[in-house]
């Protein structure tokens, strides 16, 4: 799974350093940053699965992080399930979702999934607040019971579970199917004449990633303890797509850098908190322009080769 | 019914406006600008920033539909033409990304309230028994006269036959000659400029504030996909269809349905047509 | 008599619109023949292989493959089933090496994992890459993706193998050079093969038989020496004069 013994290192450091900080600065607040901080990765890695490596980029990821909370939320306070049975639940829905929007949409080209998935998000916001006796409306689902009561023993939690799951991507990314993904990313026809049913694996890997988004978004739920329909809302999407392209698409572990310097960045201008969502656009714009292939994984490419060169 | 009949039109006009400087886009240069909405965005919000600083409609109506031309002109030359050399993803990710920017500016200077667009025209008229708010009935009269006015622009004068042979086929274009980089902003402008007016014309009765260009966007593509990428006539067909269809849902069932039926209308119609009924060519 | 007939197809129509691309083209493949496909542009020859692969459903006719109706199955089962093609245009996989691009060839296959990348290398020194599998596909020269493509439709197994003008855009050297290619794999996996191509010099050489097509029809079905003279043909290469089998096209 992983290349050589210095992207081993390099992320065991990183878990390392993230578990520590919070016994280090014993901060609720800064503990609060880095577990939104960590829900934000687990979105933009399960992003970049489907949409880093075929290409198809989908700008309705928050439809997956959206239904992910509301089957949380609705679990836990109308019918009382422990926050527990929200994780499974939330990625079977949001699974469910993903082979509906994923049938009729990823036969068509390009612009036409990014687009259709994006109204599906939009469609969802607007069916929260139509259905607002059900769904709370704007104020959303209120009252959401905490997975772990533990400040700290949810950070853990959360950090183990984005673990897992870069983990388990990486090595998808590096087996047959993410052979198989990018080779659809270069040329669909030719993957159909190798033989290769290419609708089952995007449809697949669209589930897998909006499996994995609806699980954080269960666990951003309990949480935050509620759930507000901005969750579906387009800025949401873009947000998680811009931490992945500021990661480097399809590295999958860049995201995980992305997110959290994204969430950080924002964290550190809090100030300006109007202006965070007008820092994100502008970062976006920006990597687009000066580092489409992202900015952390290109920087540990790049800090690897020196390594390897001044050990020779 | 009647009422049913005039406001169809009406909001059909609007989505014509938005549509047609769309496909237009579209059809001459082959991006997708998600930030076409914003044109319309930015044209309310001229008008009401000139209006509440003191000057008279009319001028103020003018010139934010000349501001937003220049803006989409620049914005097209800055932004959009370098990302064309890596892919038309990448074009849709940067106006994606500038629609959004412009949402926060807007909201950073205007704050999230609804904002008042003067009407140009704030007396009512009764049309076979029914009460219809002028400026509803200018939207409609100035959306057919303007894009009546581009149909024939394009038809008829040498510009517009450069604009429709790029359309066709752009190495040929520029093997005749025809400089498709003025064209380019030509048709940015004159797409840009219409969206503005329809948002000044609109802004009296429809809501304005920041995230406003968000559902035009996403309807103007459905109309276009539907009509067409590159076909005008197309776009007006499917805006007429589109208008008329939320307008029933607004009078039969109620109006927080519309707009999702019709973005879900757009969803259905992104999956089932993306050949459009007109359109000579599917969109990829 | 070279064999059971592996390929049987019967009044095959494709309309566009109202154009007939393919108009009721009916022939045979029996095992082991290689078959060229002749034809002027537009004449239907990838549209013919797009129905025969099945990119594109047919509106009449039928395509019988070892015995089985290809009509109506998806691509990627037609390739399980053992028929491969190339693509007029080179389309490798950008952004994946050499070896990476015969591998995927492979996935298809019941081949175990470890003994998939052993066949990709095999692949990619039968068709004369040795020694570049680790190379990217953006920097080869197109007669090195010409056989990569080669290699890549390989990799699934066909029994019956689809070139679609290989010789396009190659000069004389490397033309010769992929004839004896196809010859050779041609002799040693005893693979039915059908090539389409304008090069006639070359494609007259490799070939045991030529159906020709013009505006969709079939209009002749004869051994090389006998087809250059087919009036049929001479009216539609070249309205008048034989071609040429010493000349480029």
């Amino acid at each position: 799974m992983f290349r050589d013994k210095i992207d081993l290192t390099g992320a065991v450091v990183f878990i390392a350093v993230m578990a520590i900080l919070p016994v280090v600065f014993k901060n609720d607040y800064l503990i609060g940053v880095l577990t939104v901080a960590a829900i934000y990765a687990i979105w933009a890695v399960s992003w970049d699965l489907m949409s880093g490596l075929t290409g198809r980029e989908n700008f309705g990821h928050a439809l997956f992080i959206g239904a992910g909370a509301y089957t949380a939320g609705f679990l836990n306070t109308v019918w009382g399930f422990s926050g527990w049975w929200s994780i499974p639940a939330a990625m079977i829905v949001a699974s469910l979702f993903a082979v509906l929007m994923g049938f009729p949409t990823l036969r068509l080209k390009g612009p036409y999934f990014a687009l259709a998935m994006l109204s599906a998000s939009v469609i969802m916001q607007r069916l929260m607040l139509i259905f607002w006796e059900y769904t709370g409306g704007e104020e959303g689902i209120n009252g959401v019971e905490p997975l772990i009561d533990s400040q700290l023993s949810f950070y853990y939690f959360t950090l183990a579970t984005l673990v897992i799951v870069t983990a388990g991507l990486l090595a998808v990314a590096r087996s047959n199917w993410g052979l198989i993904l990018r080779a659809i990313r270069g040329d669909e026809a030719t993957c159909q004449a190798a033989g290769l049913d290419i609708t089952f694996y995007k449809i697949a890997s669209l589930v897998i990633s909006g499996a994995i988004a609806g699980a954080g978004g269960a666990i951003y739920a309990h949480y935050q303890l509620q759930v507000s329909p901005a969750l579906f809302e387009v800025v949401t999407s873009i947000t998680v797509i811009t931490m992945v392209y500021v990661g480097g698409m399809a590295s999958i572990y860049g995201p995980v850098g992305g997110a959290i310097l994204l969430v950080l960045l924002t964290e550190l201008l809090r100030d300006f908190g109007e202006w965070r969502l007008m820092i994100y656009s502008v970062v976006l714009i920006l990597i687009l322009f000066f580092l489409p292939r992202g900015f952390i994984a290109p920087v540990w490419q790049r800090f690897k080769g020196s390594l390897g060169r001044s050990s020779s | 019914m009647i009422e049913i009949l005039i406001q169809g039109a009406v909001s059909s006009a609007i989505y014509a406006m938005l549509a047609v400087g769309f496909t237009l886009i579209f059809g001459v240069a082959r991006i997708i600008n998600l930030a076409h909405g914003s044109f319309y965005a930015l044209g309310a919000y001229g008008a009401y920033f000139l209006t509440s600083q003191g000057m008279p409609l009319v001028p103020a109506a003018l010139l934010s539909i000349l501001a937003v031309a220049a803006f989409g002109v620049v914005m097209e030359r800055i932004f959009v033409r370098p990302m064309r050399t890596q892919s038309l993803l990448a074009v849709l990710m940067i106006t994606l990304a500038v629609a959004l920017a412009v949402e926060q500016g807007l909201f950073l200077t205007f704050g999230s309230e609804y904002r008042n667009v003067p009407a140009l025209v704030s007396t009512k008229f009764t049309i076979a028994g029914v009460d219809v708010a002028g400026q509803r009935l200018l939207t409609l009269v100035a959306g057919v006269v303007l894009i009546g006015a581009l149909w024939l622009f394009i038809q008829r004068t040498r510009m517009g036959s450069a604009i429709l042979a790029i359309s066709q086929d752009p190495v040929a274009a520029q093997y005749m000659g025809i400089p498709s980089d003025r064209i380019f902003a030509l048709v940015m402008a004159l797409s840009a400029g219409l969206a503005a007016a329809a948002g000044i014309l609109a802004g009296p009765f429809l809501t304005v504030q920041p995230t406003m260009w968000l559902l035009p966007i996403i309807k103007a593509f459905a109309i276009v996909v539907v009509g067409g990428l590159g076909s005008i006539p197309g776009s007006i067909l499917a805006a007429l269809m589109l208008g008329y269809a939320e307008t029933i849902v607004a009078y039969l069932i109620s109006t927080s349905w519309t707009e999702i039926i019709s973005v879900l209308a757009t969803l259905l119609m992104l999956v089932f047509r993306p050949a459009g009924i007109f359109g000579k060519r599917a969109a990829f | 008599m070279r064999g059971a007939t592996v390929l049987q197809v019967a009044n095959l129509t494709k309309r566009f619109g109202g154009l007939v691309a393919v108009n009721d083209v009916s022939f045979d493949v029996r095992t082991g023949e290689i078959v060229g496909v002749l034809g002027p542009n537009g004449a239907g020859k990838t549209t013919l292989y797009n129905l025969l692969t099945g990119f594109i459903p047919p509106d009449e006719g039928t395509i019988r493959f070892m015995g089985g109706e290809l009509r109506g199955m998806a691509p990627h089962k037609i390739v399980r089933l053992g028929v491969s093609r190339t693509f007029q245009l080179c389309r490798p996989f950008v952004g994946m090496t050499v070896l990476e691009n015969v591998l995927v060839g492979c996935l298809a296959q019941p081949v175990p994992p470890q003994g998939r990348e052993a066949r990709a290398r095999e692949l990619v020194e039968q068709v004369g890459l040795a020694g570049k599998e680790g190379l990217a596909v953006e920097v080869m020269s197109y007669g090195d993706q010409r056989r990569l493509e080669i290699a890549r439709a390989l990799a699934t197994g066909p029994k019956l193998l689809l070139l679609d003008e290989p010789f396009a855009g190659l000069g004389s050297g490397e033309i010769a050079d992929l004839s004896a290619l196809i010859r050779r794999i041609h002799t040693e996996s005893g693979l039915t093969v059908m090539l389409i191509e304008h090069k006639l010099h070359e494609f007259m050489k490799l070939v045991d038989r030529v159906i020709a097509l013009d505006f969709g029809e079939l209009i002749a079905d004869d051994v090389p020496e006998r087809i250059v003279t087919h009036p049929r043909v001479v009216e539609a290469y070249i309205g008048g004069a034989a071609p040429d089998p010493q000349e480029e096209a």
